[in-house]
């Protein structure tokens, strides 16, 4: 089974870990029509509390349905995606 | 849908039970603290590993020989739940049916329990990043949701009376999209979305991977070859692919299988030709949801 990887550079998006907050982009959330990835609160950022809706991120959850067409990665203004097999 | 009408329907539609809807039931079963649990941290439910599993690369999951159909069986499981111990880090016992817009104004006007309020869709937000007021709530939920300022509409009324909200629910159907209602946790309803796929991630997982997160409604569409004209309005308004054109016989087909029973494609007929027929009068559909 070829299996999509779509990797995000957390250093570049996610305002808990040094990148942007997502909230203020979500373009590739737009750009993807089978609509691949959930933006969500980051987890565990605090010990003390693990859902902050200060701290986002962007994770590509629905792998499969991805159809390869290249939007989001040319949608993302820090660069962040790569998607490959 | 047999099942659960048979257990929540009090001899009727299950979501046509007033005691689904009513205070006495989300007191017993202690639904607010719970609710609040679940919805502080919405969007994390397809990020968390539960029982080991996250959603991450479902598809590829549900793929695998023997594991495929044991995950199959957990994630069930889990969204028809009815154990008392429930947990709100998960969709446990979250699922819901389609209905016709008719259906979605007289559980508005006559059912649910206030405060009725409209809040941004939650899936339109987690995926597209659209902020859409569209998703009505009512009882407990509705108190849940006024709390988290991420899905309040800014500058819009909030609380809705019952007809502002039938009014609501007439508008996003003359948008396109279909009404559902929802068990959250079943037996206790307290939602009306009105969704579009792929966004919607209970259509997601039901037409994309073939969960029983939503069911069909208790209908399904039959076009009268008299009436039809064969304009092609009502395929632009299927979101199911139930209905096609054909050139030959210069009319629509629906095909019943794929019907959900919507009545989208019935509202918007210009020529009355669609019409929607009860799901279990027909042998063939029966107990199909
Ligand atoms: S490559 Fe296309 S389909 Fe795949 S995640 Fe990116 S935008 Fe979506
Ligand atoms: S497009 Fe890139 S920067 Fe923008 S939210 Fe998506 S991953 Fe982050
Ligand atoms: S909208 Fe009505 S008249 Fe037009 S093609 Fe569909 S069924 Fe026929
Ligand atoms: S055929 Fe009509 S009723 Fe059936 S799913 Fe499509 S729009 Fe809805």
């Amino acid at each position: 089974m070829v299996k999509t990887k779509i990797v995000i550079d957390y250093s570049k998006c996610g305002n808990a870990t040094g990148g942007i907050d997502p909230r203020q982009c979500s373009k590739c959330l737009q750009a993807c029509d089978p609509a691949v990835f959930v933006r969500h609160m980051a987890f565990n950022v605090k010990e003390d509390n693990p859902y902050d809706p200060q701290y986002w991120q962007i994770t590509p959850v629905w792998l499969s349905l991805c159809t390869h067409c290249g939007k989001c990665v040319k949608a993302c203004p820090q660069k962040a995606i790569t998607v490959s097999f | 849908m047999c099942d659960w009408c048979m257990k929540h329907g009090a001899g009727g539609k299950w979501y046509l039970n007033a005691r689904n809807y009513s205070y006495e039931l989300a007191e017993a079963m202690n639904l607010q603290a719970y609710l609040e649990e679940q919805w502080k941290n919405f969007e994390q439910v397809y990020i968390r590993k539960i029982m080991g599993i996250s959603s991450i690369g479902l598809g590829y999951k549900l793929r695998m020989p023997i594991i495929g159909r044991v995950i199959r069986r957990a994630v069930e499981g889990m969204i028809h739940s009815e154990s008392k111990n429930r947990n709100p880090v998960r969709a446990d016992g979250h699922f819901g049916q389609v209905i016709p817009i008719e259906e979605a104004k007289l559980i508005m006007l006559n059912l649910a329990a206030e405060p009725i309020i409209q809040n941004y869709c939650m899936c339109r937000l987690m995926q597209k990043g659209i902020k859409d007021v569209c998703c009505i709530n009512f009882g407990v939920l509705s108190t849940v949701i006024e709390k988290l300022p991420r899905f309040i509409p800014e500058n819009t009324k909030v609380r809705l009376s019952r007809d502002e909200a039938a009014a609501a629910l007439e508008e996003q159907n003359r948008k396109g999209r279909v009404a559902t209602v929802w068990f959250q946790p079943v037996p206790y309803i307290c939602a009306i979305c009105s969704c579009e796929t792929p966004q919607c991630g209970g259509l997601r997982l039901r037409m994309d991977f073939g969960l029983h997160t939503v069911y069909k409604a208790e209908y399904y569409a039959e076009v009268n070859p008299d009436l039809c004209q064969g304009c092609k309005t009502c395929v632009a308004s299927c979101q199911f692919g139930a209905i096609r054109f054909s050139p030959t016989l210069k009319r629509v087909l629906i095909d019943p299988t794929k019907c959900f029973g919507c009545g989208l494609c019935r509202d918007r007929c210009p020529h009355d030709a669609i019409r929607l027929l009860p799901r279990n009068e027909n042998p063939l559909l029966r107990g199909k949801y």
